[in-house]
């Protein structure tokens, strides 16, 4: 366990019972994780959730007051940002101004007193492979954003480093520019086999680029998990609302079988698969619904079962495009769907009569107790 | 292409000219505004580049009333003969007859520095040689004495051509030179230190950066003089052969007087940068040392070269340092006050004026157009929470080597005021006394101060919050030239000012010399640009939406100032009362060419009594003017908290 990550690839990083406060802030709260070579970890939640510090405690500009930090085996805990083998792409990619694009790419090879014929043919190794041949003599600010973030990235990679730290890296792009970068982002891990670990607050950017997300939320880790297996079942309310749109039908557990088990909630039953967890008559449980997974017809559609049918109407429908984003009011419930290619299924106008069909991917959480 | 910028040029120009036209009421406000700063600033600054181009000659006007009726008479048997005896007198340079219907006169011009009374006299002794033969046409004789001023470049070619006065102007560019070099050295020191290394310096920094505004600017110079002067303690301790008059003094002197300016603005470079760059250069593997040399220095460097062009402006245009400890060494600054008051010299004040000026013009440029947006601070992106990181020792010792002797000085030199202030007569009789406290003229001098700090301080922000008002939120046309010239009486040295008020208002239609308003006047323009600068960045931080706001509630345009901008910008106002008050009460370079007896300020006091040698009473009188000063602040912030007004 100690060597191997959970899936089984050998371990680059290891976090130990790391905790960092800032006065009476929790900013890190006994945080113990272990990253797999090779892999690109997004650490994502909300702005104040602790991400950005962990990240630089692993860079080493913050220093964690308990916990320690192993790279590739070695402790580094204590050890100075300039002498870790790591390297961070900066959220505003802090180029320095003064130095032309090339200069910026050979700095870290400079600092480490590489022969100056070593250090050119590198930086235009690196230029080549961000695709920004021919641009070395310019200054920083001569570039697009999205050129900047690429010197961004090759002066990071400048450095071989065992593990690549993002911070945040596309937040200053515009959207378009931001999803491109971030496939190239993705191609350039992929072919170079990089360990990367990715920090950002955007959930679709998250859930688009990792191998893995690390969800957190004020200090601590709430699940660790691949981007379906948290999309799909996360473990609590905060993450299932965190990666995306989501109904909640809170409920009551009347009848179980081995492989199923019937949700009463309002008047509907709702026929799901039995969770992982122990579960009794009489469990207080919430369906966990996106909305792209509930279905929507007609009221006057016979529908044959009552089993996972709720009748509503439709307060307010929203053309976004790609999607119908519907919100129905059904009984005490207020229920999202997102109908997708809404011109080939049709619209529901405001004020209609519709009935709700949830069949598919219903996730099953306890009922917190507040 | 040029062309079509010109004519956008002028297209913009004129629809400013038309949309202000519209406006009555903000042309009215401009139009005062405007004719004050010609009169005040612009004015008294022309007329110092006009009195360099002239000289002056003495001149002897002698005229004679005659009973002879036709003029061509008068000439044969009056004016030729005078003209023939008086054209053989010795130093003079021309002479000239006028007359007509029984006045006429003869204008004896002498070369330019002859005495006047010895041309009077030799004049009446020439006549008296002809006397009988003139007499029985002429019925009276009367002689007046006079100046004439003709235009010239004549007071330059003076100045190359006589080593007194050309090694004044580079004795003062060597020291500017020299000072500004060691204050951003040590400035940057200070800063670095301060913000990078233990916090226990931070809290001792910052006293020493700010304590210096409420103090004379001289007083170092004075302290010096306790300490290395020909009586000081340090040279009779140890008996040293010389003294630290002179070039060591005065730079000295200078450098702990701006070291706080130098450390304030280099500090808030340093600060502005953040440490995004910092962390990147180390993640990036760079030492500590190679941070400071090859990022930080690097990204400081445009903001660190315009707190030098400061300091230079500063130390070229200082005035009292120079004054109390330069020796024999002669500087711009202060010589233009001497050839002023010991040789009446107006000519050559204002040649020293425009050489004073012209380095401080240069410096000007080149921060206008060649720093100005070449400052780096960070871009984007919030600041990131960053421990502060452990100063490698291979950086803290130096530095911690280079401020210590400074700091020490600066500590000794508020000690010996005190010690200065409480002893007799230093190093002759070291006993106790708080006679020099007891001072009539220096209270009177301190109650002169306080009246017209106060005054020029309620004058300043009024005007100076009104205009940066125009200048940010309204349409004028050639907005940068009254920006201009506006700026131009805080950038322009304070001898500049002091010289030209002195040429500008002594004579009609404006003659305001001698009189305790004049010398209001002069601070209140000297430092307009303080309350200019605090009224705009407090607009620039106001949305124009709130007035819009106020507009579209049907406020007009004085109403929509008076009850919605002004209460924002009051803190202006109050941050340019309290800024031109303090720098009013330790006023010295441009007021004393315009002070009155019974009209002296408390900090011209103080230099006259050290330069007499009663550095006791300078001392004694210096720490009465700091109290005054930090009570006077004390009283206002307390007033501020009570009427919630935000003032610091």
């Amino acid at each position: 366990m100690r060597d191997m990550a959970d899936n089984g690839s050998p371990i680059i990083l290891e976090l130990q019972n790391i905790t960092k406060r800032f006065g009476d802030l929790m900013a890190v709260n006994n945080i113990s994780y272990a990253l797999a070579r090779g892999k690109l970890v997004t650490f994502v939640g909300p702005s104040g959730c602790g991400k950005t510090t962990l990240l630089r405690i692993v860079s080493g500009f913050i220093e964690p007051d308990e916990g320690r930090v192993i790279l590739d085996g070695e402790d580094i805990t204590r050890i100075r940002p300039n002498a870790r083998d790591t390297a961070m792409v900066f959220q505003n990619y802090a180029l320095f101004p003064h130095m032309t694009v090339a200069r910026n790419i050979g700095f870290g090879l400079q600092m480490m007193k590489k022969p100056k014929n070593e250090v050119k043919n590198e930086v235009e190794r690196l230029l080549d492979l961000v695709q920004l041949s021919g641009l070395g003599e310019r200054k920083p600010h001569e570039l697009s954003g999205g050129q900047q973030q690429r010197v961004a990235l090759a002066r990071a990679l400048s450095l071989h480093p065992k593990i690549l730290l993002l911070d945040e890296p596309l937040s200053n792009l515009d959207a378009n520019l931001r999803v491109m970068m971030r496939t190239e982002i993705r191609k350039l891990q992929r072919r170079l086999d990089l360990s990367i670990i990715f920090v950002t607050h955007d959930q679709e950017e998250a859930m688009s680029i990792s191998d893995l997300l690390v969800v957190m939320d004020q200090g601590v880790v709430k699940q660790v998990g691949s981007p379906t297996e948290v999309y799909e079942q996360p473990v609590d309310d905060f993450v299932a609302n965190f990666v995306g749109h989501i109904n909640f039908f809170p409920g009551e557990v009347t009848a179980f079988g081995r492989e199923e088990l019937i949700l009463k909630i309002d008047q509907v039953d709702l026929k799901v698969q039995r969770p992982a967890f122990e579960v009794a008559p009489g469990d207080r449980l919430k369906a966990v619904v996106r909305p792209e997974s509930i279905d929507i017809v007609d009221a006057q559609t016979s529908t044959g079962a009552d089993q996972n049918v709720m009748e509503g109407q439709i307060e307010v429908a929203m053309y976004i495009g790609s999607v119908m984003r519907y919100t129905i009011t059904a009984g005490d419930q207020t229920v999202y769907v997102d109908e997708s290619d809404p011109q080939y299924q049709g619209i529901f106008q405001e004020g209609k009569a519709v009935k709700l069909i949830l069949k598919k991917r219903i996730h099953l959480l306890k009922v917190q107790e507040a | 292409m040029r062309g079509f910028f010109r004519n956008r040029y002028l297209q913009n120009s004129a629809d400013d000219i038309r949309h202000f036209m519209r406006n009555p009421g903000l042309m009215a406000v401009t139009a005062v505004l405007l004719v004050l700063i010609l009169i005040f600033i612009v004015y008294p600054i022309g007329s110092v580049l006009i009195k360099s181009f002239s000289v002056s000659y003495p001149t002897v006007t002698l005229r004679y009333e005659t009973s002879v009726a036709a003029s061509a008479d008068v000439d044969r048997l009056v004016t030729h003969p005078l003209l023939g005896v008086l054209k053989n007198l010795q130093g003079l340079e021309s002479a000239r007859a006028t007359g007509k219907s029984g006045s006429f006169a003869i204008h004896l011009r002498f070369q330019r520095d002859w005495d006047d009374l010895k041309g009077l006299n030799d004049t009446k002794r020439s006549i008296s040689a002809i006397q009988g033969q003139v007499d029985p046409h002429v019925r009276k004789f009367t002689y007046r004495l006079g100046k004439e001023s003709v235009n010239s470049i004549a007071s330059y070619r003076d100045f190359f051509s006589n080593s007194y006065y050309y090694r004044a102007l580079r004795n003062s560019i060597v020291l500017a030179l020299v000072s500004t070099a060691l204050v951003t050295f040590f400035a940057f020191c200070f800063a670095y230190l301060g913000l990078k290394g233990p916090d226990f310096l931070k809290g001792a920094l910052r006293v020493m950066g700010l304590i210096p505004l409420i103090a004379p600017p001289f007083i170092f110079a004075l302290a010096l003089i306790l300490i290395g002067g020909r009586m000081g303690i340090f040279t009779k301790l140890l008996h040293l052969p010389f003294n630290i008059y002179g070039w060591p003094g005065v730079i000295t002197a200078q450098v702990i007087t701006f070291l706080p300016l130098g450390y304030l603005m280099i500090e808030n470079v340093l600060r502005s940068l953040g440490t995004n760059l910092e962390d990147a250069a180390s993640d990036m593997r760079a030492s500590d040392v190679d941070i400071l040399f090859k990022i930080t220095i690097p990204l400081a460097a445009p903001g660190i070269l315009k707190a030098g062009l400061l300091v230079f402006l500063m130390s070229i245009a200082d005035f009292g340092n120079p004054m109390l400890i330069g020796g024999g060494v002669s500087f711009l600054a202060t010589d233009a006050y001497f050839l002023w008051m010991s040789e009446n010299n107006l000519e050559m004040a204002a040649v020293f004026c425009v050489f004073l000026v012209l380095p401080s013009m240069i410096m000007f440029m080149i921060h206008e157009y060649i720093l100005k947006g070449r400052v780096y601070t960070t871009i984007g992106g919030k600041p990131q929470q960053s421990e502060k990181r452990r100063m490698s020792p291979k950086i803290f010792y130096p530095m911690l080597a280079i401020v210590t002797p400074l700091s020490i000085m600066i500590v000794l030199c508020f000690g010996m005021i005190f010690i200065g202030a409480f002893t007799k007569i230093l190093m002759v009789d070291n006993s106790f006394t708080l006679e020099h406290f007891q001072s009539s003229n220096g209270f009177y001098s301190l109650v002169t101060s306080l009246k017209f700090a106060f005054s020029a301080a309620l004058i300043a922000p009024i005007i100076g919050v009104t205009l940066s008002y125009i200048l940010v939120r309204k349409r004028i046309p050639f907005k940068r030239i009254l920006e201009f010239t506006a700026l131009l009486g805080f950038a322009v040295p304070g001898t500049v000012m002091g010289v030209g008020y002195i040429i500008a208002f002594n004579a009609p239609p404006l003659k305001l010399t001698g009189t305790f308003i004049i010398m209001i006047i002069n601070e209140a323009f000297r430092n307009l640009s303080v309350s200019l600068e605090a009224g705009s960045s407090k607009l620039h931080q106001i949305d124009v939406a709130i007035e819009e706001a106020a507009v579209d509630m049907g406020a007009g345009a004085f109403a929509t100032f008076s009850q919605v901008v002004l209460p924002l910008i009051s803190s202006a106002l109050v941050a340019g009362f309290v800024y031109t008050f303090m720098v009013g009460m330790i006023a010295v370079s441009a007021v004393i060419f315009l002070i009155t007896p019974g009209n002296n300020l408390a900090s011209l006091y103080i230099l006259a009594v050290a330069e007499e040698g009663f550095l006791g009473m300078a001392c004694a009188i210096s720490i009465m003017l700091i109290v005054v000063v930090a009570a006077s602040l004390g009283t206002l912030k307390v007033i501020s908290k009570y009427t919630k007004t935000e003032v610091f």
